[in-house]
């Protein structure tokens, strides 16, 4: 099957579809149109088609495509119960489960809550332990709202799940989400009142890798970090040669745990890249350098690259903007190809 | 029967279908038996906020809600508030 990226825009959901060499990309759709793709991934176990799609009117579905986006079928019945006191407002992220666990996927949304379905998509349950979690009362929606937006499961074990909220912080489950502990200390909240409050950090970004599953990565409202003990503690990184703190994008290399790609803003006060052009930051040292890459990318360019707006697989990484641009590299970011140009507002990329 | 119809976004998530018979006695009735009515209403039952109904042309906000009752050949109309981005 030909490489496609999945681009979910503002207006809808957008197929790239590259050759064998992913140099030369087709714009196919849009799909879902009239619908807020925040988030589109291809279930790698069935090749059917996930989207978390909103609508200002309408509200927050999922949604699923079983023939490459031309039909959808959503959801039934997604919502919160009565007694959480609390309604969904969006679907941020789709997270295909466990290998073991082939009709498993889970969704992420606002406010600050996982769903579970184990029939593929029809039907999706609220996680308890993460609705009812002791720390509820603490967490402070960030500008996209308490969104639970990264769901990582551990490849070695399908009850080991990493999760991030904004702004909760990271929360790491051993039982398949039965239980949900945090997981901050060390990471800055400069926002916040407390020094070292246990919750209440601005995760933008977290990224398990894959082969070294206790390595965790995160893009932060107040930094870049690493954690090489399941997020027990972690290591700041961007003072070691990105220009700012600030970001939201973050890939990984499935073959070089020590490998990590992310593309800084200005800061939170002035959300683009620095200095007028847009360039992706390298490390192959697990942070202890980062190199500029922006060969291919624009040298004008105000961009503004959204948490969802990053993806990679086993040869590429894609990048998509704000602008409705989507850029992808197969030799690590020392290249980059324009795949797509003057789509809506890109809120999400996939590799699928 | 009582007719609704829907906007061309929600008839595109009921298989293009714009038009919807049914057999209700009030607005709430009506929309739950729609295919699409988690679209129109929110995981409480409640209408959303920017979903605007009219029957024979009458806000059913300014009736009885979800309340207000359908003669029998009531035409409910859907339609969006304006907003967007």
């Amino acid at each position: 099957m030909s490489p496609v990226v999945l681009v979910g825009t503002k207006k809808g959901l957008f197929l790239l579809r590259g050759d064998d060499a992913r140099t030369s990309w087709e714009v196919e759709g849009p799909h879902l149109t009239g619908w807020q793709v925040f988030h589109a991934v291809r279930d790698p176990r069935d090749g059917k088609l996930h989207a978390a799609a909103n609508n200002w009117v309408y509200g927050a579905t999922a949604q699923r495509s079983a023939d490459e986006g031309r039909t959808w079928k959503r959801s039934e019945g997604l919502g919160l119960p009565e007694e959480s006191g609390l309604k969904l407002t969006e679907a941020w992220h789709v997270e295909p489960g466990h290998p073991s666990e082939p009709d498993t996927l889970f969704l992420g949304g606002a406010p600050g809550v996982l769903f579970r379905t184990d029939d593929g998509g029809t039907t999706w349950e609220p996680n308890r332990a993460l609705l009812e979690h002791p720390t509820r009362e603490k967490w402070q929606p960030g500008a996209g709202g308490l969104c639970c937006h990264s769901i990582q499961i551990d490849p070695t074990d399908a009850k080991r799940m990493a999760i991030a909220i904004s702004a909760a912080g990271s929360f790491l489950s051993d039982d398949g989400g039965e239980s949900w502990e945090p997981r901050n200390t060390g990471v800055a909240a400069d926002f916040h009142p407390e020094e070292n409050p246990e919750v209440g950090q601005c995760v933008h970004k977290l990224l398990l890798h894959p082969a070294r599953p206790e390595r965790l990565w995160q893009q932060n409202h107040c930094g870049v970090y690493r954690s090489d003990d399941r997020g027990e503690t972690w290591q700041r990184l961007d003072k070691n040669g990105l220009p700012s703190d600030f970001g939201f994008g973050l890939a990984l290399d499935p073959s070089d745990p020590d490998a990590a790609w992310v593309v800084p803003e200005e800061g939170a006060e002035n959300r683009v890249t620095p200095d007028g052009r847009l360039g992706v930051y390298r490390t192959r040292d697990a942070g202890e350098s980062w190199q500029l890459l922006e060969n291919g990318l624009p040298s004008q360019a105000w961009a503004a690259v959204l948490r969802e707006g990053m993806a990679y697989d086993d040869r590429s990484i894609a990048v998509g903007t704000q602008s409705g641009s989507v850029f992808v590299t197969s030799d690590g970011g020392e290249s980059w190809t324009e795949a797509a140009s003057q789509l809506p507002p890109v809120l999400s990329v996939e590799l699928a | 029967m009582a007719v609704v119809v829907v906007p061309s976004l929600v008839a595109a998530q009921a298989g293009g279908n714009k038009r919807f018979e049914v057999d209700a006695d009030t607005v709430g009735e009506a929309l739950r038996g729609l295919p699409v009515s988690d679209l129109l209403l929110d995981e409480r039952g409640e209408l959303r906020r920017l979903v605007n109904v009219y029957v024979d042309g009458v806000d059913a906000r300014d009736s009885d809600g979800l309340d207000t009752k359908l003669e029998p050949t009531a035409e409910i109309r859907v339609i969006a508030a304006i907003a967007g981005g």
